[in-house]
């Protein structure tokens, strides 16, 4: 074990977190919309937009993001349409992420019985106000778990960045082993830097689930 | 129309040799499926065990697998271990392993799921008709458990063949790293290859996992 | 799924300090087992030990036309592998060629994943502390290609928001980093990756062995190698795990015998004269270990 190896390339690894974070976040953000977008879509039934919400959503679960990635960092730019590493992450991470985050969404708004809306409409309330206070409250709470798991899935899945060229996490520990062949320091960095960044994720992911059981039975 | 190098695949062997790019892909994420099933069972069923540093033990394992992301795992078994223990694992076996220890966690969490959801009623009823312990779980709660299950695994095969893109990096030579290939070979007479040949991978990916996911979502209906 | 916050965190501080303590465990091992040379239990195979199993296993590139690759038919080809096959003949075994990416190189020898990394592994004095090199076979430096309509003649003409591509673990990527650490490096695991990158005009040049950057532009239309020969004039060599010996010796053997035969001049003459034509030949073949000239 050099400690002196490790010590000096801490900076480059928290670089790379830091990278990682920056990209994770913009392709978890875009994600979160494309989700939310996709569900109400699904929800509401729109004729024709619902058949191409449902292709995206097929085809993005069902593929892996290295392939996508490398079709839009590799492939597009034969047909002139060039997009940066970084901006492919992103946008790779937010396509993917989008349909899992779709799926999450609806299955949430699907979770809520009819007669809950039956009953607020019998209420006196009108659509907006139903869906407002009746069935969003109740389709975020049942869906938050699913979403953080969806976030700590796509930070995962941020280490095939380092294909296209960004030095993300991994890439950095597969440089410096290239170079230098620290492999055993290398990795174990690595190991850390990801639990840094991922187990914070994981421990307010336990939080939240209880917390908002707890709404749910209104304690 | 520009030359999207969709050609090139059908010089010599080169489609031949996606397919078995790709069959590499599946043979690896079949044969992880059925070790996870195999041995998440027996897990599942020791994590209802009320032993505290066994239940330890499993939080810290599951943590892991849900945090770390599986290529840090490949990179670990697959040159960690022979840094540090001197055992000389092959590529596939390593991605093998990996994806077990991934399966394995998810099937054991899954069957444990499965075991507890089971009512206590059945186990009193299954102990009044006579059933001794074993007889309860072949005959009673097994059966019920991998119902539930079956859905699951299949899902697990397509996450599988999905992550299997990544063994690339640990030098199996599977389906991307096939296209990789055919791309440099053909870099002068078709440039554009890159095109053609993502494309036709990124729609076989999707042609073996969608049927796949549809079928895990048909049972998932039907028997839960 | 619905666990206590505080039962979580106990066991996540456990999961840390668990594998935190093993790995610096099995780390310290591992250093103290570098300086004591262990006899009976050595990661490479020698050359009786080859033979007795009948395979061999070489890492070449799978992705670097015109030194290894993998044709249509899905066998492996070029200059390195010219000569692997004839390795192979000479002791009578099989092959196994082992796709690698240059940065997994050394990785593969000290992990004893392969016997001989053919590679188109450049001598330096870095590596040749990890891993253990025969007689050069070719001759090398480093050169800079550009589209040759914003041809790059000199580093100092990279501007701070131009990237030049690099390949992960390469000798370039070393150079560039020590000596022109202002210059942002864009960097890739594979030479297809890195090529595909460079014609979609990620990068304004791209920095790799000139051999191969030479090769480049005279095979793809549109490109120019600005800079020819950057660094110093480097040579190309089978490499061996540290400490083997017996294959090391075997190596330089056959090396030295096939110089006899100008076997190097026949593999350059099969493999590299469509891409270099005659001109390369000499400045770039080596024969048998002994570079001459300049």
């Amino acid at each position: 074990m050099d400690w002196e190896v490790i010590v000096s390339y801490l900076p480059r690894y928290k670089d790379a977190l830091l990278l990682t974070l920056k990209i994770g976040w913009q392709g978890i953000l875009l994600a979160f919309m494309i989700g939310v977008l996709c569900a109400v879509v699904m929800h509401l039934k729109i004729p024709v937009l619902r058949c191409i919400t449902g292709f995206y959503i097929e085809l993005f679960r069902n593929t892996p993001l290295l392939v996508q990635l490398f079709f839009l960092y590799f492939a597009l730019p034969k047909i002139g349409v060039r997009i940066s590493a970084q901006v492919c992450g992103s946008l790779g991470l937010g396509l993917l992420g989008g349909a899992y985050m779709a799926e999450t969404f609806r299955s949430g708004l699907e979770n809520i019985a009819p007669i809950q809306s039956e009953s607020a409409m019998s209420l006196g309330m009108n659509r907006v106000q139903t869906f407002r206070y009746v069935i969003l409250p109740q389709a975020v709470s049942s869906s938050v778990p699913g979403l953080l798991a969806n976030v700590i899935f796509l930070l995962k899945e941020t280490s095939v960045f380092s294909t296209i060229s960004l030095m993300d996490l991994m890439f950095t520990a597969k440089d410096f082993i290239g170079m230098y062949a620290k492999t055993i320091e290398c990795l174990i960095l690595l190991v850390i830097f990801y639990l840094i960044m991922l187990l914070p994720v994981s421990v307010a992911g336990s939080f939240v689930e209880r917390r908002l059981r707890h709404a749910e039975f209104g304690d | 129309m520009p030359n999207l190098g969709i050609d090139v695949l059908f010089k010599g062997k080169n489609f031949l040799r996606l397919l078995s790019g790709l069959w590499v892909a599946i043979r690896i994420s079949l044969i992880s499926v059925v070790i996870s099933i195999a041995l998440g069972l027996v897990m599942g069923m020791l994590m209802t065990s009320r032993n505290k540093i066994l239940k330890a033990v499993f939080r810290i394992y599951l943590e892991i697998v849900r945090i770390m992301p599986q290529m840090v795992l490949l990179f670990i078994v697959y040159f960690g271990t022979t840094r540090v223990f001197g055992w000389d694992v092959s590529a596939e076996h390593s991605a093998i392993i990996v994806f077990s220890f991934w399966g394995v966690a998810e099937m054991g969490d899954l069957v444990r799921g499965a075991l507890i959801s089971i009512p206590k009623i059945q186990y009193e009823s299954a102990q009044a008709l006579g059933m001794t312990g074993l007889e309860i779980y072949l005959y009673v709660i097994l059966p019920q458990t991998i119902r539930r299950l079956v859905p699951l695994s299949i899902n697990l095969i397509t996450r599988m063949i999905k992550t299997t893109s990544l063994v690339m990096m640990i030098g199996i030579v599977e389906v991307l790293k096939v296209a990789q290939q055919i791309i440099e070979a053909n870099r002068r007479t078709s440039p554009n290859a890159a095109f053609g040949v993502f494309a036709v991978v990124f729609l076989l990916y999707f042609l073996i996992c969608w049927p796949i996911s549809r079928l895990s979502g048909y049972l998932e209906k039907r028997w839960l | 799924m619905k666990y206590f916050v505080s039962k979580r965190l106990g066991a996540i501080a456990l999961a840390l300090t668990f594998l935190v303590s093993s790995l610096t465990g099995c780390g310290s091992k591992n250093s103290a087992s570098d300086s004591v040379e262990v006899t009976n239990n050595t990661v490479y195979r020698t050359v009786d030990e080859i033979k007795e199993s009948g395979t061999i296993n070489i890492g070449v590139f799978s992705d670097k036309s015109p030194f290894g690759y993998v044709d249509e038919n899905g066998e492996y080809q070029g200059y390195d592998v010219y000569f692997g096959n004839r390795i192979g003949e000479d002791l009578g075994v099989e092959i196994n060629y082992v796709s690698t990416e240059a940065a997994n190189r050394i990785e593969y020898l000290q992990t004893g994943k392969v016997d001989i990394i053919l590679a188109n592994f450049t001598v330096t004095e870095e590596r040749a502390q990890e891993v253990d090199f025969a007689l050069p076979y070719m001759n090398v430096a480093l050169g800079v290609v550009s589209h040759d309509d914003a041809v790059i003649t000199s580093l100092d003409e990279i501007g701070d928001k131009d990237e030049v591509i690099v390949i992960s673990g390469t000798t370039a990527e070393t150079y560039l980093e020590k000596n022109y650490p202002d210059i942002k490096l864009q960097k890739y695991d594979a030479y297809a990756e890195a090529k595909t990158a460079f014609e979609n005009r990620n990068g304004v040049a791209w920095a790799n062995d000139n051999t191969e950057v030479i090769a480049f532009a005279i095979e793809n239309p549109g490109y120019e190698v600005g800079i020819p020969s950057l660094g110093s004039a480097d040579t190309i060599a089978p490499a061996v795990t540290k400490g083997n010996e017996s294959l090391l010796n075997w190596l330089n053997d056959e090396i030295k015998a096939l110089g006899e035969e100008k076997f190097f001049h026949a593999d350059y003459e099969t493999t590299l004269l469509d891409t270099y034509g005659a001109d390369y030949e000499d400045t770039l073949v080596v024969e048998g270990g002994a570079i001459t000239g300049k």
